[in-house]
């Protein structure tokens, strides 16, 4: 039996895996990368809440825009990214210093 | 003639004026200066004229006065009333005085001139007249003076003036010292002279002098006690003191004979003519307090001291100077002694006949001076032991110093004879009256006899006999007229004559006194004794306010009135007189007759006299031992071990404990707020600051990591923290 609670549980699941990734690794793509999962785990709040409680397309909107709000975001990310590893030689987290004081 | 600020105040500032322009030009424009001092002497003589004319001449009655004021200072404020008035005093005494302190003065400028002319090249001239301006202002302002707080102001600026004069040669040896002993001498008097006029204050509320005899009429005195002796007695002691101290009276005389350091025209001036006759003058001012304070015995008996032992003393001095310095303080005392037995007018009169015969014969005696030189010291000479047969070469001043010299010995005809014998008259009248009077009496007659021989003595000495010092005689210059050096003696020597003042040839003695009808004697009938009940409910008038005085016609019989006597009483007073006449004309012919005799005849030996009292001879040399007996006795036994118990106490006291003491007591506290300083403001409140700055900022710092899963974990943390709140 399908019930709010087991989507919601998986939405958990995936937003502390993604926070779990974003702590625990230092790889800036690994990062990049929970911070996809988390969105995914709110995309999942949106829908999962829509379908049992509103039974309408909202919240599958607000999925849809998050999806292209992720891929913007990704692409965006990896240019930092990219440009930051031509720069450093690097995609370690902690070898971005050069704001600190 | 009305009595304005234009018409009385140019008296006193005509010389303040010519003082205050000579100080500065005194020194580059010398001839000008000389000229401005004259001139302006000269312009205080005419209108002291004016006023002396109208006094004299104006047919008021005796006690007749002008008494004008001007508020000097007002601090009247909360109810309470305090005006300080100036004003001037005119009665005829006042009158007299000024015509004959202008007169004298302008003379004696004018002698100077002559005999200070060698003291142009140094400028010193100059600075010669400065003084006498200043002194003349000053002794002018005294004699017009309404109070005793003005008279103490003058009387002041006359003593420095003296002390600057005395000083003048100050490259002379001793001319110093003697500057310093009349200031610091006569210092003396004028301290007991101020508590005196504090004491009058205190009572009277005023120093006017009209004001004070107001308070004694009323009695006001009467109940007051200071220090257990009634108030008027007390007052009239400190203020009489201050006359003893300026007329260099007994015990204060030690000063006049050391002031003869200065030239001659100002020892004419300031220490024969007027400034010691202030203190006579102020003695007759305060006459009434005298009089109630039962002083007049002891003034007396001072007087008659001082008028014997200077005479004593004048016996044996060689020096020219000395002589009339003697003789002034003697004459001095001759005042003083007819202040005494209330013989008013005769004090006052031989106030004026001295201080003119006296400036002649420290004007002759310059003139003398002035030309002996001695050639191997180039100074003039003062000794008479160097002089003598000087008759030949200086026949004007001869003739000049002999009238002053038969003046001053009472010779009849001249006015010392008038003044002097009318003043031993009414000592006689006392003395027989009153046994205990006697004493200054016969003080008195003495010291006429004495004055007689030792005038006529330095007379012989100087001008008579042979020349003893060659050199000397073969030096001077036979005296040439000149206008500014005989033009004042000439003047001074006529107005010796006895007839100027007392209006008969004979004088006092052949006048009779209860018919005495008020035309005869001018002096007598002009000068009388305050008479304190008419101010009891007097006004001073505003300086510019209408002039409301009343010209009264001269009662018939005034000098009988004012003393109230009936026929029988003036008869005894007419009787004494005479006999007092006949004795001192006796008197006086003695002791000229005696100084002819040891002089010129030679037949009584005066080393006989000095071999067989040589005790009294060295007492007298040494004027008593009263310089001795001030200055090893009084200043080095008591004053110095005071003043090194002060030092000593200053240094050791004040200087150890509380000065260097106090510098301790600093120098602690500032350990303590060194100590507060370096921990509390500079470690806690200064480096705190910084601490907490500094630890707040590592604080800060670390949050601010830069580790961006660092901030993360934060922000995740306060979520989760804030979600479990909710």
């Amino acid at each position: 039996m399908m019930t709010l609670a087991s989507y919601l549980f998986i939405s958990f699941a995936l937003f502390a895996a993604g926070v779990a990734v974003i702590i625990a690794r230092k790889n800036i793509i690994a990062m990049l990368l929970g911070i996809e999962l988390m969105l995914n785990a709110a995309a999942l709040n949106f829908a999962a809440y829509t379908r049992f409680l509103n039974n309408n397309y909202e919240g599958h909107i607000m999925s849809l825009f998050i999806i292209v709000i992720a891929a913007a975001e990704a692409a965006v990310g990896l240019a930092i990214v990219i440009r930051f590893f031509q720069i450093r030689d690097s995609i370690h987290v902690d070898d971005a210093t050069q704001l600190q004081s | 003639m009305d009595y304005t600020i234009s018409s009385i105040a140019p008296i006193v500032l005509l010389p303040f004026a010519a003082f205050v322009i000579n100080s500065f030009i005194a020194r580059t424009f010398t001839k000008t200066a000389v000229a401005l001092s004259c001139g302006a002497i000269f312009g205080s003589f005419l209108f002291a004229f004016r006023i002396f004319k109208d006094f004299v001449f104006g047919n008021y009655a005796t006690d007749y006065y002008i008494h004008k004021v001007f508020n000097w200072f007002d601090l009247t404020g909360g109810g309470q009333s305090f005006q300080v008035n100036m004003g001037v005093y005119i009665d005829n005494m006042t009158a007299v005085m000024l015509l004959m302190v202008t007169a004298v003065a302008t003379l004696i400028h004018v002698f100077s001139t002559f005999y200070m002319h060698h003291d142009m090249n140094y400028g010193r001239n100059g600075r010669f007249f400065t003084y006498l301006s200043l002194f003349t202002s000053a002794m002018l302002g005294l004699v017009l003076s309404d109070n005793l707080l003005s008279v103490f102001i003058f009387w002041e600026l006359m003593g420095f003036c003296s002390y600057s004069l005395i000083g003048f040669y100050y490259e002379k040896e001793g001319a110093g010292n003697a500057s310093m002993k009349a200031f610091m001498t006569t210092r003396v008097g004028d301290v007991f002279f101020l508590l005196g006029i504090l004491a009058v204050w205190t009572t009277v509320g005023s120093v006017t002098f009209t004001d004070i005899y107001a308070a004694l009429a009323a009695g006001k005195f009467d109940p007051v006690m200071v220090l257990g002796i009634p108030l008027a007695t007390f007052a009239g002691l400190c203020i009489f003191a201050g006359t003893m101290g300026k007329s260099a009276q007994f015990p204060l005389q030690v000063w006049l004979p050391d002031a003869m350091f200065g030239p001659t025209p100002c020892s004419a001036l300031i220490h024969a003519a007027t400034m010691v006759a202030a203190g006579v003058y102020l003695s007759l001012r305060i006459y009434p307090i005298l009089e109630a304070g039962h002083l007049t015995y002891f003034v007396a008996v001072i007087g008659g001291i001082t008028a014997f032992g200077a005479a004593t003393i004048a016996l044996v001095q060689t020096d020219l100077k000395a002589v009339l310095a003697y003789s002034t303080i003697s004459q001095l005392g001759y005042m003083v002694l007819g202040v005494g037995v209330g013989s008013y007018n005769a004090a006052f009169m031989h106030l004026i006949t001295h201080a003119i015969f006296k400036a002649c014969l420290f004007l002759s005696a310059g003139s003398v001076i002035h030309s002996l030189h001695d050639h191997h010291t180039h100074t003039h000479v003062q000794e008479m032991p160097r002089m003598g047969g000087l008759k030949n070469k200086f026949k004007f001043t001869w003739i000049a110093m002999w009238c002053c010299t038969l003046a001053i010995a009472g010779i009849p005809f001249f006015s010392g004879f008038v003044s002097k014998d009318r003043i031993l008259g009414d000592a006689l009248l006392m003395a027989l009256h009153n046994k205990a009077y006697w004493i200054p009496t016969i003080l008195g007659f003495a010291g006429a006899f004495l004055t007689a021989f030792y005038m006529c003595r330095m007379m012989f000495l100087t001008f008579h006999g042979e020349p003893r010092d060659k050199d000397v005689y073969d030096h001077a210059h036979v005296e040439h007229l000149s206008w500014n050096q005989n033009i004042p003696l000439l003047i001074l020597s006529v107005f010796t004559l006895g007839v100027w003042f007392s209006g008969s040839l004979t004088g006092q003695g052949l006048v009779k006194v209860a018919s005495y009808d008020g035309k005869y004697e001018w002096f007598q009938t002009l000068i009388a004794k305050p008479k304190v009940e008419k101010f009891v409910s007097y006004k001073a008038e505003e300086f510019g306010a209408a002039d409301t005085r009343v010209k009264n016609q001269l009662p018939a019989s005034q000098y009988d009135s004012s003393y109230g006597l009936s026929e029988e009483e003036a008869h005894h007073i007419h009787h004494v007189h005479y006999m007092g006449a006949i004795a001192s004309i006796i008197i006086a012919f003695s002791g000229v007759f005696l100084a002819f005799l040891m002089y010129i005849r030679k037949s009584v030996n005066p080393g006989w006299w000095v071999s067989t009292f040589s005790g009294w001879y060295r007492a007298l040399q040494n004027r008593y031992y009263f310089d001795d007996f001030y200055i090893k006795g009084l200043i080095q036994r008591g004053l110095l071990p005071l003043n090194n118990f002060l030092s000593w106490f200053d240094m050791g006291v004040y200087d150890r404990i509380a000065v260097d003491g106090w510098a301790k007591v600093t120098h602690f506290l500032m350990g303590i707020a060194k100590w507060f300083d370096n921990l509390v403001v500079d470690t806690i409140a200064v480096d705190g600051t910084g601490a907490s700055v500094r630890f707040f900022n590592v604080l800060l710092r670390t949050l601010q990591s830069g580790k961006i899963q660092f901030y993360f974990i934060m922000i995740i943390l306060v979520l989760t923290g804030y979600v479990l709140a909710l």
